[in-house]
C-alpha cells in the first residue's frame, strides 16, 4: 500500500505546483485541469490520442528502463528514435518492396539503426568507461541534425513546396489506423514488446545478469557475468526500442520524415522509467500517465495557448517529488 | 591561405561564443570539486538566459539582468543541493530533472518574450590597445563580462589551490570523511560550492541571451550545458585550463556560420554536428589519458553520510 502513496502524493503535489504556475499567467487551473481530463477521456478521439501519445512513451520508457536495470543511463533515446525514423523512412521511400515486406523491413531497419546508434556509447562505456550520460546525450544532437540535413537536402520531397519534409510515404508503408481516428497498430506493437521484455527481464539468464550488474557489479564478476557484455547488450536493447518508436511515429502518425518528429519522447522516457522503477509492466502504466499529460498539454496549448513546456515541468516535478518522498521515508 | 581579417574576426567571435561556456564550466568545476555532480547545467543555463533577458527588458539594465540570471541559476542549484546533500538522493536523477524543469519552465514563461528586444551588454573598446591591427579586434574589443571571465578563472585557480577555502572544497570532494574529522563542515562546503556554481552557470546563460545571441528563444542553450559538462572533464577540473577549452568550443560554434558566410560548400546542418562530435572525441581522449593528468574528485557524485563507512 505504501508503494502507492508516494507516486500518488507526488502527482498531486505536481498538479498543485503547475496549478500555481497556470494561475500566475492568468489561467484558472481547475478549469484547465477539467479541460485536460474531459478532452482525453470523454470522446473516442480523446482516447485515441491518449493511445497515440502513450505508444512512443512505452518504447522510450523501456529504452531507458532496461539499461537502467544494469545501472546505465540511456539519455540518448531521443537520438535513437530519430535514427530509427530516418532508417524506416529510407526504406519506405526508396526500397520499392512489395506490400507484405514493406512494414516488416521498415521495422527491422529502424530497430537496427536504433541499436547501432546506441552501440556507440555502449562500446565506449564498456571499453573506455566513457560516461554514457554525456555520450548518449551528445549523440542526440548529432542524430537530430542528421535528420535535418537529410530533409533539407537529399531526402527533401518533390511535392512539398520547399518545406523541409520528405514526400508522403506510400500507403503500404503506413501502419493501419482504426475507428476513424489516429489510433494505429503501433499501440499493440508497443504493448507486445513491453510484455516480451517483462518476460525477458524476469525469466531469463540475461534478465538476471542485468539485475546483478545493476545491483552489485563486483558480485557480477564473482558470478562470472561479463559486465562489458551486459553493458553493451542492455544498451543495444534500449536503442532498439527507441528506434522502433521512431519507425512507429513516422509510419503511424507523421507519414513522412520531418525535423520535429518527436516532442521530447526520448527525454520523457527518463521520468517514465523512473516512475515505473524500471519495471516493464509499470512502464506501460506510467507511459499512459505521461501520455495523458502530453494530450492534456496539447489541449491546453490549443485552448489557452499554454506552451508545451508545461509538460516538461510536470514530468520533472513528479520525479523530484517521488525522490523526496522516498528519501523522507528512508529516514523514518 | 587564410585571410588574416577572417581569422581575426573568427578568433574574436570564438571568445564571445566561448565566454558563456567559460562561466558555466567554471561554475561546474567548483561544484564538482566539492563532490557534487550537477548534471542540470543545460536547465540552469537556459533559466539564467531567460531570467537575464526578462529582467533586462523590464528594468532596462542588462547588468541587473546578468545578476538576476545568476540568482535564478543559484535557486535551481539550491534544489539540486537540497536533494543531493540534505536528502542524499541520487545526484544524476536530480540533475537530469533540473534540465527538464529549466527547459519546461522557460518555455512556459518565455513564450511572450520571443522576438522582444531587450537591453544588451555592449563591447567596451580598450583605448589604444583596441586600435592595434587584428590583435585589437581579437583581444581588446569585448564587453566587460568577457574580460571578467578570464579574471574569474585566475581568481578561482587562486582560491582553489592557494587558500584554505579551496583546500576545504577539494577535501570535501576527495575525502569527505577526512575533511569531516579535520573539522570541515562537509555539507556546508558542498552547499556553498553548489550554489556558487549554479550562480556562475546562470550568469553564463544570461551572457548567452544578453551579450552573445542578443535575443531570447526557447531552448536557445542548444546543448551548451552538456558541452560544459564535458569541458569540465577536458580541463581536468582546473579553472585555468577551462579558458582554452571554452574558447576552442566557442570557435567550433561560430565556425559553421563563418564558413557559410564565406561560401565554403559545407552543409550548415552537418557543420552544426561538429561541436557535439568533437566533444565526444575529446571526452574519449580525456578518459584514456585519465591516469596521467586528468582526475575526477574521488568522492564525486557520492552523498556524504556522517559516520558511514564505505
Amino acid at each position: 500500500m505504501r508503494d502507492i502513496i508516494t507516486p500518488v502524493a507526488s502527482i498531486a503535489a505536481s498538479l498543485l505546483v503547475v496549478g500555481i504556475l497556470l494561475a500566475a499567467i492568468g489561467i484558472n487551473p481547475f478549469e484547465a485541469y477539467a479541460v485536460m481530463f474531459t478532452s482525453s477521456f470523454t470522446s473516442k478521439f480523446g482516447l485515441a490520442e491518449l493511445c497515440v501519445k502513450t505508444t512512443p512513451l512505452i518504447l522510450t520508457g523501456l529504452a531507458v528502463a532496461i539499461p537502467l536495470r544494469a545501472g546505465l543511463w540511456n539519455i540518448g533515446a531521443e537520438g535513437q528514435l530519430y535514427m530509427g525514423a530516418f532508417a524506416a523512412s529510407v526504406v519506405a521511400l526508396y526500397s520499392n518492396l512489395p506490400s507484405y515486406a514493406m512494414l516488416p523491413a521498415m521495422f527491422l531497419t529502424a530497430a537496427i539503426f536504433g541499436m547501432a546508434w546506441a552501440a556507440i556509447p555502449a562500446v565506449l562505456k564498456a571499453k573506455f568507461d566513457l560516461n554514457e550520460i554525456l555520450s548518449t546525450l551528445l549523440l542526440n544532437y548529432v542524430a537530430i541534425y542528421w535528420v535535418e540535413y537529410m530533409v533539407y537536402g537529399p531526402m527533401r520531397g518533390k511535392e512539398v513546396y520547399n518545406f523541409p519534409y520528405t514526400d508522403l510515404f506510400p500507403d503500404i508503408a503506413t501502419l493501419p489506423r482504426f475507428f476513424g481516428t489516429r489510433f494505429h497498430l503501433g499501440f499493440f506493437i508497443a504493448i507486445l514488446i513491453a510484455l516480451a521484455i517483462h518476460y525477458i527481464v524476469n525469466k531469463t539468464d540475461f534478465g538476471f545478469s542485468l539485475k546483478v550488474v545493476g545491483a552489485n557489479p563486483r558480485a557480477a564478476d564473482y558470478a562470472g557475468i561479463s559486465r562489458q557484455k551486459v553493458i553493451v547488450y542492455s544498451m543495444l536493447l534500449g536503442g532498439m526500442f527507441a528506434g522502433i518508436a521512431g519507425m512507429i511515429e513516422v509510419s503511424g502518425i507523421q507519414l513522412r520524415l520531418r525535423p520535429s518528429i518527436s516532442t521530447g519522447y526520448g527525454y520523457a522516457g527518463i521520468p517514465v522509467a523512473l516512475l515505473a522503477s524500471g519495471n516493464p509492466l509499470l512502464v506501460m502504466a506510467s507511459a499512459a500517465l505521461f501520455g495523458f499529460l502530453y494530450v492534456g498539454g496539447s489541449v491546453l496549448q490549443t485552448t489557452y495557448s499554454v506552451p508545451i513546456g508545461i509538460v516538461y515541468v510536470f514530468q520533472s516535478l513528479i520525479v523530484l517529488f517521488i525522490i523526496a518522498g522516498q528519501s523522507l521515508r528512508r529516514r523514518d | 591561405m587564410v585571410d588574416p581579417g577572417f581569422l581575426a574576426s573568427l578568433l574574436a567571435s570564438s571568445i564571445r561564443a566561448g565566454t558563456p561556456l567559460l562561466y558555466a564550466t567554471l561554475g561546474e568545476i567548483i561544484t564538482e570539486r566539492s563532490g557534487v555532480l550537477n548534471l542540470g547545467l543545460e536547465g540552469i543555463m537556459i533559466t539564467g538566459a531567460f531570467t537575464g533577458f526578462a529582467v533586462s527588458l523590464a528594468t532596462g539594465n542588462p547588468w541587473l539582468g546578468v545578476l538576476c540570471g545568476g540568482i535564478a541559476g543559484m535557486l535551481l542549484a539550491l534544489v539540486h543541493a537540497f536533494f543531493s546533500i540534505t536528502l542524499k538522493a541520487n545526484q544524476s536523477i536530480t540533475g537530469l530533472m533540473l534540465v527538464l524543469l529549466g527547459l519546461g519552465i522557460t518555455g512556459f514563461l518565455g513564450r511572450n518574450y520571443i522576438g522582444e528586444v531587450a537591453f544588451y551588454l555592449d563591447p567596451v573598446k580598450i583605448p589604444v590597445l583596441s586600435d592595434l591591427p587584428y590583435i585589437g579586434e581579437v583581444l581588446f574589443s569585448h564587453d566587460p563580462m568577457a574580460y571578467f571571465a578570464v579574471i574569474l578563472a585566475a581568481f578561482l585557480w587562486f582560491i582553489l589551490f592557494k587558500t584554505r577555502y579551496g583546500l576545504e572544497i577539494i577535501a570535501a570532494g576527495e575525502k569527505p570523511e577526512a575533511a569531516d574529522s579535520m573539522g570541515v563542515n562537509v555539507d556546508r562546503v558542498r552547499y556553498f560550492s553548489t550554489l556558487f556554481g549554479g550562480f556562475l552557470v546562470g550568469i553564463g546563460g544570461a551572457y548567452l541571451s544578453l551579450a552573445y545571441a542578443k535575443l531570447w528563444t526557447e531552448g536557445m542553450t542548444a546543448g551548451r550545458g552538456w558541452i560544459c559538462l564535458a569541458l569540465v572533464i577536458f580541463s581536468g577540473w582546473m579553472p585555468q585550463r577551462a579558458i582554452l577549452g571554452a574558447y576552442l568550443f566557442g570557435g567550433l560554434d561560430v565556425l559553421s556560420f563563418k564558413l557559410q558566410a564565406t561560401g565554403v560548400g559545407v552543409s550548415y546542418h552537418l557543420m552544426k554536428m561538429v561541436p557535439y562530435v568533437v566533444t565526444i572525441v575529446v571526452l574519449l581522449f580525456s578518459v584514456i589519458r585519465k591516469r596521467a593528468a586528468f582526475g575526477a574528485p574521488a568522492a564525486l557524485g557520492i552523498p556524504y553520510v556522517r559516520g558511514k563507512k564505505e
